[in-house]
C-alpha cells in the first residue's frame, strides 16, 4: 500500500495534519511508537495519593504496560497529559528579530497564521477571555472559566504595579460542544481528562478522522528511519514493533516527522545516507542546533488573605489565570520577555510540607492554616537561539530498542540568565505586592516545553524547514512540531504547532491535487 | 452528582445527533463518576528496621505530628510508611540508622516527652539553620518522610487539612475576596 502521506507521531502536530488530510480525502497512514489508550478508562484519572502504598500515582490504571510517559508514546502523545493552556503567538513573537534585533524571524508572519489559529480553536474549543493584548492576540474563544479567589488576590497585587492577571486560555470546554462535556472542574487535568473535556489528539482528531476510511494507524511501531531514494525523495518510514520487535516499513508520497521536538530530531539524526552523511535534511548543519526550551522555575508563596481560612474545592481545571508578558514596553536591559503562569498543582501535593520549620502541634497547626493559601508561581521566559544549544545523538547509548539516545545540551545566553533574573525578581514583587508570605524562591532555570532544531527559515543555508514546515533539502518532507520554531516567545507552543499543522495540511493536500508531491 | 451526570447524558447526546461523528456508544461523560479508591493498607511487617528501631521511628514520627483533634502520624501509619521507603532507599536507611544509634544511645525512649521533646528542638533548630551532622541529617529525613507520609494519607489530607477537591462540580464559583 502506498499512502499519500505517512506521518509518524499522533501528538498534537501529528492528529491535526492526519484528520485535516483524512478529511480532505488524503489517504493517511499515522506511525506511533506507543499502543491505543483509552481515555475513559486506562488512566488513573480520579486516585488520590494514599490509594497507593507508595503514595505515587502510577499514570496507567491496573499496572497496564506499553505507555511511556517520559516520551508518551500512545496515540495522542503528549495531548494525553498536557495541561492545555492555549495561546496565540502575536506579530512580536513572530518576527522579534525586526522588533527588537534579537532572536530569529519566523518566515510567516502573524496574519500568515491567524486563519489557522482560528480553525484550530473552532475545531478543538478553546475558552479564555477577549482582552485586547497587544502581545497575545485574542481568538475565537468559548467563555472563559472565573478565576479563584487566589487569582483575584494575585490580580489585585499586580495591578497595584501596573500589571495585569488575565483568564487563561485553554483547549478545554467551558460548554458541552460536538460531543464532548464541559470541564467539570475535578482538579486531575495532567492525569489524563477521562471525559475529553480537554482537548486530546486521540479522541478529538483521530477517532473522527477514523470514520472517514481515509486514516491507517500503526500503534506500537517506533520509527528509527525516514528511508529516502536515490531521487532524493522520502518514501518512507521504518519501524520496530515495540511488542513483538518485529521490523515494518510504511510507505508513502509524502512523510511527516512529527514525533516531538528531540524525538523528530533524533529521528532526522539516525536516518543517515551517502547524500546525507550527518542527518537527513541537513546540508545546513543546522539539524539539532539552535535549541530552544522554555526556562521556568517556581516562587512558591503563601497568599496572606488565605492563611487559617479553611478550604475550598479550588482545583478547577488547575490554573484558571495568568499573566501575560508586560515587558515588552518597560525600560529592561534585554530583549523578549516572560508570562507568568500558576496555580497549576492541585491540592494533592503537599510537598512543601517538609520545608515548615518546627515540629509537633505547631507545626501541624502551621500546615493546616497555610494549606489553604499555598500558591506556586511559574514564569516562562523566552531562550533565545544559540548555535551552542542543540540536540544531537549519544555516540554510546543506546535505549532498549537498541537505537541512539538523543541528548541535549543548553547553554544559556546573557540575555536569558537577564531574563530569568529578572522573571524572578518581578514574580517576587507580584506576590507581594498581594500580600504573601514567601517560601521558596527557584535559583536555577529548568527547561520545559522543548522547542527549535529543526528551524524555519527563509534562507536554506540557516534553517532546516520553509514556512510550510517543508525541508529545503528534501522536498517532500516535512516536520511538524515544536522543533520547527525559529524563536520560542515566552507562550506555551502547542496551538501555534496545531495552526502550523493546520497550514502544512492544506499546503500538502493542495501539492497533492496536483501532482506536485 | 446524578444531577450532574444526567446532564452530561443530556449534551452527549445532543451532541451525537446534531455535531459529531462519535457512535451513541462513544458519548463521553455519560457514565461520568468519581468513585475514589479505596486507601491502600501498608505493610506491617517491617522490612528496613528491627523492632527496637522501629518503636524509636514511631515516637519521634509522632512527636512531629501528633495527634490532636485528628489523627497523627501514628494513627495515620506513618511508621510502616518510613520502613517502605527506607527499605527501598539504602542510603536513606543509613542516615536513618545512624540516627536511630544517637536517639538508642541517650535512651530516647526513656525520657519524659518534655526530655524527649528537648532533644529534638535543639536538633530541628540545628538542622533548620544549616546544621548537618548526623542528627541533623537524621532529623531532615525523618521529618520529611512524616510530612511526606502523613499529608499523603487519607487522614492527614481528608480529616486534617481538610482536602475537598476531586469532585465533580457543574459549574466554577464565581469567587470574590474581602476588601483591603
Amino acid at each position: 500500500m502506498l499512502y499519500d502521506v505517512v506521518i509518524a507521531g499522533s501528538g498534537a502536530g501529528g492528529g491535526t495534519l492526519a484528520a485535516r488530510l483524512a478529511r480532505a480525502g488524503v489517504k493517511v497512514a499515522v506511525v506511533e511508537g506507543g499502543p491505543k489508550v483509552n481515555t475513559r478508562t486506562d488512566f488513573n484519572t480520579h486516585a488520590v495519593p494514599y490509594e497507593f502504598p507508595s503514595r505515587h500515582i502510577p499514570t496507567m490504571k491496573n499496572g497496564k504496560p506499553g505507555f511511556d510517559s517520559e516520551r508518551t508514546r500512545g496515540i495522542g502523545g503528549k495531548t494525553l497529559l498536557w495541561n492545555a493552556v492555549a495561546w496565540r503567538l502575536s506579530q512580536r513573537d513572530f518576527k522579534g528579530k525586526t522588533y527588537e534585533g534579537a532572536g530569529e524571524d519566523w518566515p510567516v508572519s502573524y496574519a500568515d497564521m491567524a486563519p489557522y489559529y482560528d480553525s484550530i480553536e473552532r475545531e478543538v474549543g478553546v475558552c479564555g477571555n477577549l482582552d485586547h493584548l497587544e502581545d497575545l492576540p485574542d481568538g475565537a474563544f468559548l467563555p472563559p472559566v472565573p478565576m479563584k479567589k487566589s487569582d483575584l488576590i494575585v490580580q489585585r497585587g499586580a495591578a497595584e504595579l501596573g500589571v495585569k492577571v488575565i483568564h487563561v486560555r485553554k483547549a478545554t470546554l467551558s460548554t458541552p460542544r460536538a460531543g464532548r462535556p464541559a470541564c467539570h472542574f475535578c482538579g486531575n487535568c495532567m492525569a489524563g481528562c477521562d471525559v475529553v473535556a480537554k482537548y486530546n489528539s486521540a479522541d478529538v482528531h483521530m477517532v473522527p478522522a477514523l470514520k472517514t476510511g481515509n486514516l491507517e494507524l500503526f500503534p506500537n511501531s517506533i520509527v528509527y528511519e525516514v528511508m529516502t531514494s536515490d531521487e532524493n525523495k522520502a518514501t518512507g518510514v521504518r519501524f520496530i514493533n515495540r511488542e513483538t520487535w518485529a521490523q515494518g516499513e510504511v510507505r508513502g508520497k509524502c512523510v511527516v516527522v512529527a514525533c516531538a521536538c528531540v524525538q523528530s530530531l533524533a529521528l532526522l539524526l539516525m536516518s543517515k545516507s551517502s547524500r546525507y552523511r550527518t542527518g537527513l535534511a541537513n546540508s545546513s548543519g543546522e539539524l539539532g542546533r539552535n535549541f530552544i526550551p522554555h526556562f521556568t522555575n517556581g516562587v512558591e508563596c503563601f497568599l496572606d488573605d488565605l492563611v487559617g481560612q479553611g478550604t475550598s474545592n479550588d482545583e478547577g481545571f488547575l490554573d484558571h489565570a495568568y499573566v501575560p508578558s508586560f515587558m515588552h514596553n518597560r525600560k529592561r536591559d534585554y530583549a523578549r520577555s516572560f508570562g507568568v503562569q500558576f496555580n497549576y498543582q492541585n491540592r494533592r501535593s503537599v510537598g512543601w510540607a517538609r520545608g515548615i520549620n518546627g515540629f509537633g502541634k505547631s507545626y501541624k497547626a502551621a500546615i493546616k492554616a497555610r494549606y489553604p493559601a499555598h500558591l506556586v508561581f511559574s514564569p516562562y521566559g523566552e531562550m533565545l537561539p544559540n548555535r551552542e544549544s542543540y540536540v544531537d545523538l549519544d555516540p554510546t547509548a543506546k535505549d532498549k530498542w537498541g537505537l541512539p539516545q538523543a541528548r541535549r545540551f543548553v547553554v544559556h545566553s546573557e540575555n536569558d540568565r537577564k531574563i530569568f533574573e529578572s522573571m524572578t525578581d518581578w514574580s517576587v514583587r507580584i506576590l507581594k505586592s498581594a500580600g504573601a508570605e514567601i517560601l521558596n524562591v527557584g535559583k536555577q532555570p529548568v527547561g520545559n516545553h522543548e522547542l527549535g532544531g529543526a528551524r524555519m527559515g527563509d534562507d536554506a543555508r540557516r534553517s532546516v524547514l520553509n514556512a510550510y514546515c517543508q525541508t529545503h533539502d528534501v522536498p517532500n518532507l516535512f516536520v511538524v512540531d515544536g522543533s520547527a520554531f525559529p524563536s520560542a516567545s515566552e507562550k506555551n507552543p502547542t496551538l501555534t504547532i496545531m495552526a502550523l499543522a493546520a497550514r502544512t495540511a492544506e499546503h500538502i493536500a493542495g501539492r497533492l491535487t496536483k501532482g506536485e508531491l | 452528582m446524578a444531577e450532574r451526570r444526567q446532564a452530561l447524558k443530556i449534551m452527549g447526546a445532543i451532541g451525537v445527533s446534531c455535531m459529531f461523528p462519535y457512535e451513541a456508544d462513544e458519548l463521553y461523560g455519560q457514565e461520568h463518576t468519581h468513585q475514589e479508591g479505596a486507601a491502600a493498607v501498608l505493610p506491617t511487617k517491617l522490612k528496613a528496621f528491627d523492632a527496637a528501631e522501629f518503636a524509636l521511628v514511631a515516637r519521634v514520627a509522632d512527636l512531629i505530628i501528633p495527634a490532636t483533634g485528628t489523627p497523627g502520624a501514628l494513627g495515620a501509619g506513618v511508621p510502616f510508611y518510613i520502613d517502605m521507603i527506607c527499605d527501598a532507599n539504602a542510603s536513606l536507611k543509613g542516615v536513618m540508622r545512624t540516627g536511630l544509634q544517637w536517639l538508642a544511645g541517650v535512651k530516647f525512649l526513656s525520657l519524659t516527652e518534655e526530655q524527649q521533646i528537648a532533644v529534638l528542638e535543639t536538633t530541628s533548630k540545628n538542622a533548620e539553620t544549616g546544621g548537618d551532622g548526623e542528627p541533623e541529617r537524621f532529623w531532615r529525613a525523618i521529618k520529611s518522610m512524616t510530612a511526606d507520609g502523613y499529608y499523603t494519607s487519607k487522614a492527614g489530607l481528608r480529616d486534617e487539612l481538610g482536602y475537598k477537591g476531586n469532585t465533580v462540580l457543574d459549574r466554577f464559583p464565581e469567587s470574590t475576596i474581602p476588601e483591603h
